[in-house]
């Protein structure tokens, strides 16, 4: 117990003094805070779940455009601010501009968790290759859509609200890591408290066999909507920092972005083991860290050194690096192990 | 329990990876001018984030031959740090941040399309890091008050503006019917408001106004449409892929249509890709390599296009030609600074007033370039098939007449 208190203590420092130590790294930071957020989600359906879904990009998406929206809605017409690519340009005040997102960061994390709750309530009777293609389409859907509704700015783009001019150049590239870092904290917790209570034995039931929960009278489907609603809260958070950040909304290369962002998180829940608390932390942070890497020492070949990275998982680290840690030192994961036993087992196969 | 050592080691080795990865270049290193840009390598612009690179490294190279730079009597020689955005404004954002706060970039080169560089555009302006883009054309660029951001190119709405009205003026003054499709993304959709626009003040009718996917290679249902309403004019933009597309698709389809305006037709270079298919095409273009323009380094665009071809192989687009000329314009800043103060080299680059080979540069208040006019030329090929673009508007620059209405399919 000790030393959790010291690990958690370790990491919530090095998380604050994080940007101050590596000054030019905030944004970096910062994109790594919002991809474990992604990774940590996505282990809740892919990973304890067993429900493979590419649609959290999806909430990701919605929770990016209806955070701008607010910010923007909340002092000045909408319309104007996007029509023709946006020309007029209203001028936050600081106030404005932090109340606008506050404002629009809990309206980005509850109206995505109120859709995953009426859409999950129509496909997630779905199984297997059924709900990963079904989730996929969402996406796609969802970027194309919104590539056509005038008031966020279409095609065009939508351009959130500049951060407003204060003193230090710092501030804005400090507001937002914080803003990502905070709210990684609370999802880690919220999921790291969710995962000590029977909800968690009912989802990895789901996963294990979902007839025979269903049979000992488990509502499969209600806790199938629940999870993902939970999923969908914090996915829309994270999206709603992230559109801050980048400053720029196109609908499928930023919000909707599936390709890139969709398949990252499952990557990366993947890479570091899913149905673990740890894994997508770890699988996120080693991920981000390589990708980066990758793009400033291979340009040009940084998707091939990508899909090696990929290939290599898919081959020596099947479960993912927790998975591998577990089965290489089980004993440190507090499992018992008792090696006449174990011999035996591997003799019989 | 352990296995929180192993985090604990995790961590730590991750923070040793970060301090040890924080090399700070500065931006003007012994007799280096360096600067930075995120260009599109991979992804769906990335052959005219080539096309970009390749005006950049040629104006580069061709300067620093020539003597580089004169600052404060010493000379110095520019040099690009490049980046790949992936097409993507996230990336390109981030890109930005990196080149700025990591590498110590003091100024910039802008990256390949409108919407890349409205994702840059508000970091540059941040740090106050001046940027000269040659291909953001997006008019909501110049609206916003940048103050750091200048552009060699005309806006995105004036691109064909003129075809409108020259369909008019052919229509003997009277409105035409137009159809349009346009690509999902920042540059088309400003192309799109300029026909609004022209619509509107000509009186023509717009009858169709589809709206074309990103990663287009299908547009057949515009098309068919377009074969049954008969429509005066045909406008289609979406970058290379949308030329492309969309003259395969009339040939295959067959579809008449007395004009049929374009853009990004020299990037795709359709006439060596679709030969007499592509005849008649008529495209908006920010420079041609028959503009008589001129300046010391390139001479003119003729001298360009043969220097252009030998290193690269191809006819120079002007999306290589505006490239080549934002390192004009820096260059010419500099010495006009004579220091590398950041806003004193911005304030030089709002006072530019200067001719190169690609046209006249002078900078609005926004940043845009408004001493340049658009031009059109017309894909026009001879009886054995070898096809050229000819300048046909306006008709201070034109080297052939327009022909009009397109013969008919069945008649060529």
């Amino acid at each position: 117990m000790n030393k959790n208190i010291i690990l958690y203590g370790a990491i919530l420092i090095f998380g604050i003094a994080a940007p101050f130590i590596f000054p030019a790294f905030k944004v970096q930071l910062s994109i790594l805070c919002i991809l474990i957020i992604l990774a940590i989600t996505w282990n809740v359906q892919g990973g304890e779940m067993g429900y493979n879904t590419f649609g959290n990009i999806l909430f990701y998406g919605l929770g990016m455009y209806l955070c701008a929206s607010v910010q923007v809605g909340m002092f000045f017409p909408l319309g104007e601010w996007t029509e023709g690519g946006g020309e007029k340009t209203f001028v936050h005040t600081p106030a404005q501009f932090f109340q606008g997102f506050a404002v629009g960061l809990a309206v980005a994390a509850v109206v995505p968790a109120i859709v995953a709750g009426l859409i999950g309530y129509s496909i997630l009777g779905l199984r297997g290759h059924y709900f990963a293609i079904c989730t996929l389409g969402l996406g796609v859907a969802a970027g194309e859509i919104s590539g056509g509704i005038e008031i966020i700015g279409a095609g065009q783009g939508f351009t959130t609200p500049p951060f407003p001019n204060v003193d230090r150049l710092e501030a804005r590239g400090e507001f937002f890591y914080f803003c990502s870092f905070i709210v990684l904290v609370f999802t880690f917790l919220a999921v790291k408290a969710i995962y000590s209570t029977r909800f968690k034995l009912v989802l990895n039931a789901i996963r294990d066999n979902e007839d025979k929960a269903e049979a000992m009278g488990i509502q499969t489907m209600k806790y199938k909507i629940i999870g993902w609603m939970i999923s969908a809260f914090f996915c829309g958070l994270a999206g709603g920092i992230m559109g801050g950040l980048v400053g720029y909304i196109d609908s499928t290369d930023v919000a909707f972005d599936g390709r890139e962002m969709g398949v990252f998180m499952v990557l990366m829940a993947i890479l570091g083991g899913k149905g673990t608390l740890w894994g997508p932390v770890i699988g996120a942070t080693l991920f981000h860290i390589f990708k980066e890497g990758f793009w400033t020492f291979f340009l040009g070949w940084q998707y091939v050194a990508l899909g090696v990275l990929i290939v290599v998982i898919v081959i020596y680290f099947p479960e993912g690096i927790m998975g591998w840690l577990r089965e290489k030192y089980p004993e440190r994961f507090g499992e018992v192990v008792d090696e006449a036993d174990r011999k035996a087992q591997v003799t019989l196969k | 329990m352990k296995i929180k050592n192993i985090i604990i080691t995790f961590v730590s080795a991750i923070a040793i990876l970060f301090s040890t990865s924080v090399v700070s270049i500065a931006k003007v290193v012994g007799d280096k001018i360096i600067l930075g840009a995120a260009i599109s390598l991979t992804g769906k612009y990335s052959s005219n984030g080539v096309h970009t690179q390749n005006g950049y490294n040629m104006a580069v190279d061709r300067i620093n031959e020539m003597g580089g730079v004169k600052v404060g009597g010493k000379t110095y020689k520019f040099d690009i740090i490049y980046y790949d955005d992936e097409s993507n404004p996230k990336r390109a954002a981030q890109l930005a941040e990196r080149l700025i706060s990591q590498d110590g970039v003091e100024f910039m080169l802008g990256p390949y399309s409108s919407g890349l560089t409205k994702a840059i555009a508000p970091v540059t302006e941040k740090y106050g890091v001046p940027m000269v883009e040659a291909n953001g054309a997006s008019r909501s660029l110049f609206t916003k008050g940048y103050k750091y951001l200048f552009a060699v190119l005309a806006p995105a709405n004036l691109y064909l503006d003129v075809a409108i009205r020259t369909a008019v003026e052919l229509n003997g003054g009277k409105g035409v019917r137009i159809a349009q499709a346009f690509e999902q993304d920042a540059f088309s959709q400003d192309v799109r408001l300029g026909i609004l626009d022209a619509a509107k003040e000509t009186g023509s009718k717009i009858i169709i106004d589809d709206k074309l996917p990103k990663e287009l290679n299908d547009m057949a249902a515009t098309l068919a449409k377009v074969k049954a309403t008969k429509p005066d004019v045909l406008v289609v933009s979406g970058h290379t892929k949308g030329a492309l597309t969309a003259i395969r698709q009339i040939a295959e389809m067959k579809v008449d249509v007395p004009m049929l305006a374009m853009t990004h037709c020299d990037a795709a270079k359709l006439s060596k890709q679709h030969g007499k298919n592509s005849q008649y095409a008529l495209c908006a273009s920010q420079w041609h390599k028959t503009l008589t323009y001129k300046d010391d380094f390139f001479k003119d665009g003729m001298t360009y296009a043969a220097d252009f071809e030998k290193l690269f192989g191809y006819d120079p687009p002007y999306q290589s030609a505006e490239s080549s000329a934002a390192l004009l314009v820096f260059k010419d800043a500099f010495e006009r600074a004579n220091t590398f103060d950041q806003k004193k080299v911005r304030d030089a680059l709002a006072a530019t007033n200067m001719q190169t080979f690609y046209g006249n540069i002078k900078f609005a208040e926004g940043g845009q370039n408004v001493d340049k006019p658009m031009v059109l030329f017309q894909v026009m090929c001879d009886d054995a098939g070898k096809c050229e673009n000819k300048v046909v508007a306006p008709l201070k620059w034109a080297s052939a007449e327009l022909i009009h209405p397109i013969p008919k399919w069945s008649e060529r």
